[in-house]
């Protein structure tokens, strides 16, 4: 194994710069020497400091050798991943040549290429402004139609570093949307999951900030991304559910999860209906929201996020949790902090809005304990989105009134009448007067 | 976690019974509670139904739309973020390509040496997969190669050339035509921001030079000039060398091919050609019989 120092003076890059030069038949090993060497910063920085030096690497990648091109090209990975602002810049000149070689057959050496211009695009709005400008969108399009996985997670790595410019929204999302790349995006969410998620995984966080920028949901529905997130989510659901790890899945639900949000809110329900039909998204999202509590309470969140986004106003949602008797798992998340008790709050406050049936089966499902417990925690916005919850329930029959009482939840109502919080007090309040007038004179007695 | 029949409902129930369409759904009798309704108190009040103006409860079922930038989103970004520097240190290991007993290309003509897999899959794409089998350059597509012998071995190209715009613009998805070659550079400098010295913009020039140093079967890829300073020296003999014979299919050009071996036609100052030895022909695209490929025979799979 060779062994190169790891800091190596200035003398000793300009040496080995000329070596690679003018090393003739030995400039195989000298560009190996050197790959190595670039793998530290602060040679890096040495480096593209140099004269000519990035011209050599041009020269080579261009150039005759195959062997060299493919030595040149793993240098310019490695330069590629420099901290220093300056790098991207310095690198310009080989984009040119980095683009017109995706369209090569050589995968591994395609691979290498897209894995540099991801690395370019990802800081530097002029690198990624002179990419634009070089074609940078149509050679992802046709490079994505490649059977290669590895290639086409590569594109999507490249995209999706891409599509998080600041200006993306206006410089890059349309382009990308007009160029053909995003049905093939969709096409590698395919629930097989453990086949090629790698390249899943990049394609769907492409999608993620393609649904955020809101430039063209509606094609992007068109295309099917609400039916292609649903079902991959069912699928990653059910093998969650069966235990089986998949390890980092959470990458690829993340993306999903919010891509699905994002795309619910933003088009009518109604019209989505066709791609929803599934029922087997809800538990998948129970499921979801369940496994990931311990290791990311974040991702269970936004798991019940996307569960509100599905049921605020939706009689059939609504409905289809009751059918499919998941309260309870929803309920037992309700213990949970991090927006969790927040956000599962938010979809029984869904359930309940949606009028007197299913205010009765929420509470037959348990809800009224669940909520004399959710009464008692100290985030304020808990308890208040417990009262509102609580209201509407009362509000439906007065046998939850009556139940209500039996479970002490005059006690707790009367002690939230102290707290600081106004809105609480208020909503308390308003409570004992207009709902539980019946009880709470005669409660006092009782208790 | 779920009951044990809803999770084989997630896990094993065909899509067809699991419609939600055909679940029955609740009837509706919401009743809006926003705030400052008004709502004349006269809703009759045992039930504690009555909407009264001043009540404090504002829930609205609401679909929440988050931006790419939403605290929520946070800990997602984070952990993506270091999943992606996990893909980063994943591909310095690309870099560790197992080393082989050498072994040569099986090209004839070419004895390129390799001690790895990758790098001897590159040269084979780079070098023989997209060669013209007109003037035996190599290209590093399809696309180029379409290009170049539309422009340099078509005769009617020419001759439509005079008329309209037939160069096209080397960016894939830029479908702009040019008059002349010359036009096309600018546009590819201007609009594309291209280098003056792209290697694959040449422009035809005087194929009659002088002699080249032989033997060395190293390949040289077409280029435009040398690039600018920081040149780099030429290998020791790396030279374009015709190939000994080759058979192109169903040629119909009139140049006919080289017979004698390592007779240069090309200097140092004009762009190299890639030679072969007997590139194997597969035939043509189905496109116009003027024009020569050389398609190598068997793609070579590597999967």
């Amino acid at each position: 194994m060779d062994t190169v120092a790891n800091l190596l003076s200035r003398e000793q890059v300009v040496d080995l710069l000329h070596r690679v030069q003018h090393g003739g038949e030995e400039r195989v090993n000298h560009l190996r020497t050197l790959r190595k060497a670039l793998r530290t910063p602060e040679t890096q920085l040495i480096f593209i400091k140099l004269e000519n030096s990035i011209q050599v690497l041009a020269g080579l990648l261009s150039g005759s050798n195959a062997q060299c091109q493919l030595e040149a090209a793993h240098c310019l990975l490695e330069l590629s991943h420099s901290p220093h602002p300056s790098a991207g810049l310095a690198c310009l000149p080989t984009t040119p040549y980095l683009l017109t070689y995706l369209s090569g057959q050589s995968d591994k050496f395609t691979e290498l290429c897209l894995y540099t211009l991801g690395n370019l695009c990802a800081e530097n709005e002029a690198v990624r402004e002179k990419l634009l400008a070089q074609g940078i969108v149509p050679a992802l399009a046709s490079c994505i139609q490649r059977h290669n996985l590895a290639v086409v997670e590569a594109v999507g790595f490249v995209l999706s570093q891409l599509l998080q410019a600041k200006d993306a929204p206006v410089n890059i999302v349309p382009i990308v949307l007009a160029s053909g790349l995003t049905p093939h995006l969709l096409a590698t969410l395919q629930p097989v999951p453990q086949y090629g998620m790698g390249a899943a995984i990049e394609c769907a966080w492409c999608l993620h900030y393609l649904v955020c920028s809101n430039v063209d949901d509606g094609t992007l529905v068109v295309q099917g991304a609400v039916s292609k997130c649903s079902s991959l989510l069912i699928a990653l659901g059910g093998v969650m559910a069966t235990g089986s790890t998949e390890e980092g899945v959470e990458m690829l639900v993340w993306p999903l999860l919010r891509s699905l949000g994002n795309l619910l809110a933003g088009c009518k329900l109604e019209g989505l209906h066709p791609q929803l039909r599934d029922s087997r998204l809800l538990p998948a999202l129970c499921v979801l929201a369940q496994a990931f509590l311990q290791p990311h309470p974040a991702l269970a969140r936004e798991s019940l996020w996307v569960l509100n986004n599905l049921t605020a106003g939706s009689s059939v949602f609504c409905s289809a949790i009751l059918f499919l008797k998941l309260v309870p798992a929803l309920i037992q998340l309700l213990p949970f902090s991090k927006g969790i008790n927040c956000m599962v709050l938010q979809v029984l406050g869904n359930i309940a809005h949606q009028g007197t049936e299913y205010c009765t089966q929420l509470t037959q499902a348990g809800l009224l304990p669940a909520l004399c417990a959710t009464l008692k925690m100290a985030n304020p916005e808990v308890v208040t989105l417990s009262l509102e919850v609580l209201v509407m329930v009362l509000a439906s029959s007065s046998e939850v009134a009556e139940e209500f009482t039996k479970l002490k939840g005059l006690r707790l109502l009367e002690a939230i009448q102290y707290n600081s919080e106004g809105e609480m007090r208020l909503r308390a309040s308003y409570i004992l007067e207009h709902h539980l007038t019946s009880y709470s004179e005669a409660g006092a007695a009782a208790l | 976690m779920l009951q044990p029949d809803l999770l084989r409902f997630l896990t094993e129930t065909e899509s067809t019974d699991t419609d939600i369409l055909a679940f029955p759904v609740l009837h509706v009798d919401t009743r809006p509670k926003e705030p400052n309704l008004e709502k004349l108190a006269s809703d009759c009040g045992d039930d504690g139904n009555e909407e009264i103006p001043s009540s404090p409860f504002n829930f609205t079922p609401q679909q929440i739309r988050l931006n790419k930038d939403h605290e929520i989103f946070e800990d997602g970004d984070i952990h993506r973020h270091f999943y992606l520097q996990d893909v980063a240190a994943n591909t310095a290991e690309l870099s560790e390509t197992p080393k082989v007993s050498a072994f040569r290309c099986h090209i004839a003509g070419c004895s390129q040496l390799f001690d790895t897999l990758d790098g001897y899959e590159h040269h084979y794409s780079a070098l023989h997969r997209h060669v013209c089998s007109g003037c035996k350059r190599s290209f590093p597509s399809d696309r180029l190669l379409d290009i170049h012998i539309l422009e340099w071995h078509d005769s009617l190209f020419q001759v439509m050339a005079e008329k309209q715009s037939m160069y096209q613009c080397l960016v894939e998805g830029c479908d702009l035509k040019f008059k002349t070659s010359k036009e096309r550079k600018n546009h590819l400098i201007k609009t594309h921001r291209y280098p003056p010295d792209f290697r694959f913009d040449k422009s035809k020039k005087s194929k009659r030079k002088q002699e080249k140093t032989p033997h060395h079967k190293d390949m040289s890829m077409e280029v435009s000039e040398a690039p600018g300073a920081g040149g780099v020296e030429p290998e020791h003999g790396e030279s374009m060398e015709l190939c000994a014979s080759c058979e192109p299919d169903r040629q119909e050009n009139t140049d006919p091919p080289h017979r004698e071996p390592l007779k240069p036609r090309y200097s140092h100052k004009v762009p190299h050609t890639i030679c072969f030895g007997q590139g194997s022909t597969r035939g043509f695209r189905g496109r116009r019989k003027k024009w020569w490929r050389t398609c190598i025979a068997g793609k070579m799979n590597w999967n």
